[in-house]
């Protein structure tokens, strides 16, 4: 559900770009989140495509950079990539862990425009 | 043409909570942000929270609601002031509703100020609103699972209120592991293990938020 503000979010901040540099066109737009921030790639494209009709923005793909989960484990000292928080460290078993990444809210990265 | 953007999605929201955070510290108002899912007791706890320290701070609510006045007409009867935004469908309170709700308070006679967000695990977690902190609960039934597929709200909280005690035994919840979790994610988080309906374990929040509440207001 919050794909659609983030959406509007999205648009709104082109426009105000559109506005301060006089592009006409965006092709593509860049964006970073954590895979664990609960964002739907697919359902925020959609809720884009169907508020930034009209706009410079329609039309635009969204391309995104899914920042990788990490955990620190307190036993061995290791960081590692997860798929979703471990009760346990995957490689000692030691059950002091803690998320390091992996919750990055949404960002902007860079337009692609004409 | 490559345009550099590098900047938050949220960003105009988060410009309008410190705003509201600005008049808050104006007025000496300390702000909670109540987040759980649907069901998990947000409202029982304003209820309790209101009854044990109303005499002690003017509290004011927020009740935040997709639709319905349910929430703020039970709040409405401890005789406290309460707005009941109905966000129409949004999943979550943003800065902007807070801002717009303001006018109907009288600020100067606030101490406390409840905000009881949409219930809802993942997006309340992401919208600042101007908050001192974030606090949530997560009620026996729901499950130990929680943390694990909802990090981002257990790692903003700054209190996680585990409700329902009183059914844990009838249901198959895994305490240790919410616990554990839980501070996999945050190890700040204060973790209270409360039944709202029966009040148990409740002083220790009461004692922890009044806390709280005090220094802010040193």
């Amino acid at each position: 559900m919050h794909e659609l503000y983030l959406a509007e979010s999205i648009i709104d901040i082109i426009q105000n770009y559109a506005a301060r540099d006089g592009f006409k066109k965006v092709n593509s737009v860049s964006l970073s989140y954590g895979r664990l921030s609960c964002i739907e790639a697919k359902s925020l494209q959609f809720a884009f495509d169907v508020q930034a009709k009209g706009t410079t923005a329609e039309g635009a793909a969204l391309e995104f950079k899914i920042l990788p989960a990490m955990i620190h484990c307190f036993s061995c000292e290791k960081d590692l990539e997860v798929k979703m928080l471990p009760g346990d460290c995957p490689s000692c078993g030691g059950n002091e862990v803690v998320l390091t990444a992996g919750t990055e809210e949404l960002q902007i990265l860079e337009l692609d425009v004409d | 043409m490559k345009v550099k953007v590098v900047k938050k999605v949220l960003d105009a929201n988060d410009r309008i909570a410190e705003e509201n955070r600005k008049l808050f510290d104006q007025h000496k108002i300390f702000v909670i942000n109540l987040m759980s899912s649907p069901g998990a007791g947000k409202t029982s706890l304003v209820e309790q929270t209101i009854k044990a320290i109303k005499n002690k701070y003017k509290i004011a609510v927020i009740e935040g609601d997709i639709q319905d006045t349910y929430d703020a007409d039970r709040i409405a009867k401890l005789k406290i002031p309460v707005v009941q935004i109905n966000t129409g469908g949004a999943c979550h309170i943003d800065g902007n509703m807070i801002r717009e709700a303001l006018p109907s308070f009288d600020l100067n006679k606030i101490d406390l100020l409840i905000v009881e967000n949409v219930g809802n695990l993942v997006c309340p977690a992401e919208f600042k609103i101007g908050e001192n902190i974030k606090v949530m609960l997560l009620s026996t039934p729901e499950g130990a699972d929680k943390p694990a597929k909802y990090p981002l709200m257990f790692q903003e909280s700054a209190a996680l209120l585990i409700n329902k005690m009183d059914l844990i035994s009838y249901v198959d919840f895994d305490l240790k592991k919410a616990r554990h979790d839980s501070l996999s994610l945050n190890k700040k988080l204060k973790i209270f293990e409360v039944s709202c309906k029966t009040a148990a374990g409740l002083e220790a929040w009461i004692a922890w938020l009044t806390q709280r509440i005090d220094e802010f207001k040193k």
